[in-house]
């Protein structure tokens, strides 16, 4: 069952094209990757996807409803979540604070059990023990935990991750894997990760979407894409061997 | 949500000002009046300036819209003060949601810029349009504030009203600073993108935070009426706009505490720095500069200096670049 889609997607910046005729497939459950060298429109993507863009001509459907001019916040709402490629966090507010702020969209719970929805989610992404700590003080890699942690409080049902592992060491690399697995397996929960670590991509997606110069120049698994020649040639490079898939 | 706090600051704000209304002289009361109004203004602007990030230069206009609301109502129309007060903030904040819609699509700088604008169209609209403002004669013979036979008259019971005002209007602050409301705003001055991407409305937001910093202000502008019972355009200019910033970030913004003892401190400073003369106004700029330079959370962080003095406190401006 499809979550989310995007039809045609068009969107230029004056003289260029930043997205061409780009479609994208989200079924439910499913972690599709949208890989791509810089420039070629991925985070466009996400923008026209979350409303932080309108695209020229194309549509998005959440869940089949039409939402290509809904308001950003009303998309969130209606079961979309993202985090962003340099890490946007509330600063000078506390990792609760934060979760919390994500969490008030469920509904209208009181303090007390939105204290309680928030801690949930912090004690699954790991942050416990910084609850109270002022996000602007953290690691920039637990701030991009409390990001992720934030956006899982609205309760998604599809998550755009732009890279999440930039700027991240391994350890923390494998931790974030593991707990997109759990999260997948948990809340069956469908994910569209945009991100340049290729071994994060090649363990976690189910489907690959490749970008360049804001056109779709391939779509397969992580198999057909490694032995894809226009992807080969464009992105990861003739030689390119990937070990872990 | 403990009530503890908002209580708590209620109570120290009675009996501070009960203690001081006690042991003070008639002149210093008249300071001490006169900075609890600015106090209630000052938390206002922290709802738009400390909570929610928006700059606002032109915070005055909405105190002369609450104070010249319920002189022209108490004179012209003959009504009583205790039905005009109401009505001037009701206008007040209906003007607020007006203008706020067209205005905070603005953003930093530009926001700045048409708050001091509104600032100045409202001291050119009071000063010329006579036949309702008086002009720059102002509006005189405002009817004093009277509880039955028990009259608001004089600087220690007028204390009583200000003080009964202040506590009341720090409490809701305190209360609306820890919900959901109040991180709301505290998230859209954060991050206003990222805001929008847990589901907040941030445009609903910010014309809710500017809209309150407006009630705050016309309740305030409303008891400067009461109090000098004469209104005119000089006492709403976009000078007073910078003081009641000034207030703000000396005390420190987003915090109530800091409101209320930046309110103070400016008010009484020149009173204070009047044995230097002339040359008070240097002093006040470097004192003001110090302040900003080696306190720049504000003199509520010294506070937090003196609790944890090897921790460095160093809040993340606004739009500032992160660590990586």
């Amino acid at each position: 069952m499809t979550v989310l889609e995007a039809r045609g997607i068009h969107k230029r910046y004056g003289g260029l094209a930043a997205l061409a005729d780009v479609d994208l497939t989200v079924a439910k459950g499913q972690l599709v990757a949208v890989i791509g060298p810089n420039g070629a429109g991925k985070s466009t993507l996400l923008n026209v996807l979350t409303g932080l863009a309108i695209p020229d001509e194309g549509r998005v459907l959440l869940d089949g409803r039409a939402i290509t001019r809904m308001a950003t916040n009303r998309r969130i709402r209606a079961g979309l979540g993202r985090t962003f490629q340099h890490g946007r966090v509330f600063a000078r507010l506390s990792v609760l604070e934060n979760v919390m702020t994500g969490a008030a969209i469920c509904g209208d719970l009181s303090e007390a059990r939105l204290r309680d929805v928030s801690m949930e989610v912090i004690s699954q992404m790991g942050l416990t023990d910084e609850a109270n700590e002022a996000v602007g003080s953290l690691s920039y890699g637990r701030r991009r935990m409390v990001e992720l942690a934030r956006a899982l409080a609205c309760r998604p049902n599809v998550l755009l991750l732009d890279e999440p592992a930039a700027g991240l060491n391994s350890a923390e690399v494998d931790q974030l894997v593991d707990r997109l697995t759990r999260l997948r397996a948990t809340h069956g929960l469908a994910i569209v990760l945009i991100e340049h670590n290729m071994g994060m991509v090649m363990r976690l997606a189910e489907r690959i979407f490749v970008l360049n110069f804001g056109c779709k120049i391939a779509e397969g698994t992580p198999a057909e894409i490694q032995a894809h020649p226009a992807v080969l040639s464009a992105y990861l490079g003739e030689g390119y061997v990937h070990a872990d898939v | 949500m403990a009530i503890r706090f908002p209580l708590s600051i209620a109570a120290a704000i009675l009996v501070i000002g009960s203690l001081l209304a006690l042991v003070l002289p008639e002149y210093y009361l008249r300071l001490l009046n006169l900075s609890a109004i600015s106090a209630v203004a000052v938390i206002g602007l922290n709802f738009a300036f400390g909570y929610a990030g928006l700059i606002s230069l032109g915070h005055a206009a909405f105190v002369g819209m609450g104070a010249y609301g319920l002189a022209i109502l108490t004179t012209t129309c003959g009504w009583s003060p205790w039905l005009a007060a109401p009505a001037a903030i009701v206008a007040s904040a209906v003007l607020a949601a007006l203008i706020g819609f067209p205005l905070l699509r603005l953003r930093g700088h530009y926001l700045a810029l048409a708050t001091l604008g509104l600032n100045v169209s409202f001291y050119i609209v009071t000063s010329n349009w006579i036949s309702l403002t008086g002009g720059t004669n102002g509006i005189a013979r405002i009817p004093e504030l009277a509880l039955g036979s028990f009259a608001f008259s004089g600087e220690h019971r007028f204390l009583w009203l200000v003080l009964v005002v202040l506590a009341t209007v720090a409490a809701v602050a305190a209360i609306l600073h820890a919900s959901r409301h109040g991180r709301e705003m505290m998230a859209v001055r954060d991050d206003e993108i990222a805001s929008e991407m847990i589901g907040i409305d941030t445009t609903r937001v910010k014309i809710t935070a500017f809209v309150l910093s407006a009630i705050c202000a016309a309740i305030a502008g409303c008891l400067f009426a009461l109090h000098v019972r004469f209104v005119a355009p000089e006492d709403f200019t976009y000078a007073h706009s910078i003081t009641y910033l000034a207030m703000l970030i000396v005390g420190g913004e987003g915090t109530i505490i800091g409101a209320i003892l930046g309110a103070i401190l400016l008010t009484f400073l020149p009173e204070w720095l009047r044995f230097l003369g002339t040359a008070y106004l240097f002093f006040f700029g470097l004192l003001m500069l110090c302040i900003l330079v080696f306190l720049p959370t504000g003199l509520v962080g010294l506070g937090e200096r003196l609790r944890r003095p090897r921790k460095r406190v160093s809040p993340v401006p606004v739009g500032a670049p992160e660590a990586t």
